[in-house]
């Protein structure tokens, strides 16, 4: 009898703890989700953006009294928790989105319909932002995400190992050819110490696309039904990328094993193409006063020694600020946004240092933000250079990372860059028909 | 033949199922669930989200099985048991047997070798992942050589497998002491009377008596290392040189169902995994009667 009633004690005491368990779970799980939202869950990629877009939206906690948690992680995992989320139906309430996979969220409704909340808007006028990545998350004529910022590329250079290898930094007059003489007399001086650049399978917008581009190829089609890699122009591009590889870079295992970043800010390499969003790493580094920023070079296809309309291109790309559809607390969740996303909180980005602004024209102070560097390079690819959209289609990730596993290959060996550039447009041929 | 219950053991079986059922529902809601619905999925062409999943039939089976990427995948899952699973088996028997012995420190031993365990996997593996560092890893550093150990795709999988007997060797010690001192010490006396040396004892006394834990861990390795994945995953940068050479069918697997988003062809992964698991546990059945002796 006593057993029993230990046993019955025991069991009851089970119940409760997991009753308990059960109860905690439920209450978290509505603290996010209940009608009067109290606070909104935001998530994003990027750490070195956190702290500035905390600071902007702490202001807006202050007037609205809804506190704003921003979640930051790493990108790859950034894609499979938000996929995994809007399967599950439990998506945060206000994130970031990106070209390579917005037309996939849209077409299923997953992100909210914001067209009404803007046209009540006084805030909020799509036509002041970048049309092309505003257009990019409007889809039938809905908006669903408004640009957070955009970004340009150029060429950090350091001064250091160019002053050790007697050569001269880079400006705005150099084409590739030129670059890829300063590249090849450190790399040669160098012998195996120091080489002129690096730049991974990976790095595409901030890197290879670039020139694929400045040379007259392209990437994906306008309609996004064929792919560019095999075009003649793109193959003479890949052609010129193949000879830096061989004759300016590191080995490619040791670019992947080190990274770009690691190689350049440990003075090994003397040249790296960055995107804007990245300045904070390269300010923020060790050896940061040897720092240089210039213009992408450009590839003079005319040959009359001046740079035209689309001979010095930068991708460009932005973030959308959206909101899931399925979210609780839909007006706290566009107020976030509308906040985020106003010419002053715009300007208040560029000038916290976070980004260049989504916001035409509220950039300019981006340039300043950055004491004792110079960074007007990524404003000056704006107005001197030809600004592409990132290339993008329904599942551009499929065929991004199809591009890298071929190039990986054509990097070892670039002997086979024609071959490999074929190859890969076929299977991106293939992909993009089942789009 | 059956037998009407009692009352009492009615009211015990009553409580049985009470007190297993946490396990239980826990089992099918996280694993026997997801287990059904990954087979189903795998004969589906699968939507966006989870949404729209239309039954192929075994289409997914041809693709899968006629590209070369299983059969890649699945080759390196096995290079990668095959030396995880005797050599993390074999040292920690010799381990496990030196360190059963009395001496000095033996706890702090035991405590050194089963640590690797604790650790998270992730952990382990990017410390790893810079002591091999071709440039600056420690390895390259002490031994005055210039090798790309995890780039290198000849070699890349004999270091992911290195980083596995280590991480793995701790915990197969650790059972293996358990087993060792159910061994009674009247056998050793024995032999040792018999003028068995410390060598004989373990191939005759030691060996034998301990099969059935061996035999345990070999089991349970196996399937461990064919579902090799954080390691891979963590170690082999999506652009490293040697990935093919390496890359086992979980992390194949991981790239098809949330890289490109093809939760079909991964689920198909998957499951071929599992018949090739299922497969060789029969085997391991099989030859369990063979050579593992129980007394």
């Amino acid at each position: 009898m006593k057993q029993r009633a230990v046993a019955t004690g025991l069991a009851i005491a089970a119940a409760l703890a997991m009753t308990a368990c059960g109860a905690e779970e439920a209450g978290t799980g509505s603290g996010g989700a209940s009608g009067s939202a109290d606070a909104l869950e935001v998530k994003i990629w990027d750490g070195a953006q956190v702290d500035g877009l905390q600071q902007i939206a702490d202001e807006w906690t202050a007037q609205s009294g809804i506190k704003v948690n921003i979640q930051t992680l790493g990108w790859d995992e950034y894609w499979t928790l938000l996929e995994a989320g809007a399967t599950g139906g439990d998506m945060p309430d206000v994130f970031w989105m990106h070209s390579n996979v917005a037309q996939k969220y849209m077409e299923n409704d997953m992100l909210l319909d914001l067209n009404s909340r803007i046209e009540a808007s006084d805030k909020i006028d799509m036509t002041n932002y970048y049309e092309g990545i505003a257009g990019m998350y409007r889809m039938n004529d809905v908006q669903y995400a408004v640009p957070k910022d955009h970004d340009t590329i150029a060429l950090c250079y350091n001064k250091a190992v160019f002053d050790q290898y007697n050569v001269a930094y880079p400006d705005e007059t150099w084409t590739w050819d030129d670059f890829y003489d300063a590249a090849k007399a450190i790399t040669d001086a160098g012998a195996g110490n120091a080489y002129g650049y690096a730049i991974d399978v990976g790095n595409n917008q901030d890197g290879w696309w670039n020139i694929v581009y400045d040379f007259g190829g392209y990437i994906i089609s306008e309609d996004k039904k064929t792919s560019g890699m095999d075009d003649p122009k793109t193959l003479e591009a890949m052609e010129f990328l193949g000879k830096l590889i061989k004759d300016t870079m590191p080995p490619q295992s040791v670019i992947s094993e080190n990274g770009c970043g690691t190689l350049f800010n440990s003075g090994v390499v003397a040249m790296t193409t960055q995107g804007s969003w990245n300045i904070n790493t390269f300010y923020t580094s060790d050896n940061s006063e040897n720092y240089g920023w210039a213009m992408l070079p450009y590839c003079d296809r005319n040959g009359n020694g001046a740079v035209d309309e689309g001979e010095r291109c930068s991708i460009y790309n932005g973030i959308g600020w959206a909101a899931a559809a399925n979210t609780d607390a839909p007006d706290a969740a566009w107020e976030l946004i509308e906040w985020f996303c106003s010419e002053e909180n715009q300007v208040k980005q560029a000038d916290l240092g976070v980004t260049m602004a989504g916001y035409l024209g509220a950039s300019d102070s981006y340039a300043s933000a950055f004491e004792g560097m110079n960074i007007d390079a990524f404003l000056d690819m704006e107005e001197q250079g030809t600004l592409i959209f990132r290339p993008c289609s329904k599942y551009t990730t499929n065929w991004e990372t199809m591009m890298g596993e071929n190039l990986v290959g054509a990097w070892n060996d670039t002997s086979t860059m024609e071959a490999t550039c074929r190859t890969i447009a076929e299977n991106m041929n293939a992909q993009l028909a089942q789009e | 033949m059956k037998r009407k219950m009692t009352k009492a053991e009615k009211t015990e079986a009553r409580w049985c199922w009470f007190f297993i059922a946490p396990t239980m529902i826990g089992l099918v809601v996280l694993n026997f669930y997801p287990i059904i619905n990954t087979v189903w999925q795998s004969f589906c062409e699968t939507g966006d989200f989870g949404r729209g999943n239309t039954f192929v039939g075994l289409k997914n089976y041809i693709d899968v099985l006629s590209g070369g990427e299983f059969w890649i995948s699945l080759w390196n899952t096995f290079k990668y048991a095959l030396i995880e699973v005797p050599f993390s088996v074999c040292i920690a028997l010799v381990l496990a047997v030196l360190l059963n012995r009395k001496m000095r420190g033996r706890s702090v031993y035991r405590t050194i070798y089963f640590l690797p365990m604790v650790a998270a996997p992730a952990a382990v593996a990017m410390v790893w992942k810079w002591l091999f560092n071709q440039q600056y890893g420690l390895l390259n550093h002490i031994f005055g050589t210039d090798t790309a150990w995890i780039s290198d795709p000849k070699i890349a999988w004999v270091s992911i497998g290195i980083i596995g007997v280590w991480s793995i060797l701790g915990y197969n010690m650790v059972l293996m002491i358990g087993g060792l001192q159910e061994i009674p010490r009247d056998y050793y006396e024995a032999a040792s009377i018999d003028g068995a040396t410390g060598i004989r004892q373990f191939f005759y006394v030691t060996i034998p008596l301990l099969s059935p834990t061996i035999f345990f861990i070999v089991q349970t390795r196996i399937i461990g290392a064919l579902q090799q994945f954080d390691l891979i995953y963590m170690v082999m940068d999506t652009s490293n040189p040697a990935l093919g050479k390496v890359e086992t069918v979980v992390p194949v697997f991981y790239r098809y169902a949330f890289t490109y988003g093809n939760k079909g062809c991964g689920a198909t992964f998957v499951i071929l995994l599992l018949l090739v698991i299922l497969a060789l546990t029969v085997l391991c059945q099989k030859a369990e009667k063979k050579w593992v002796f129980y007394n």
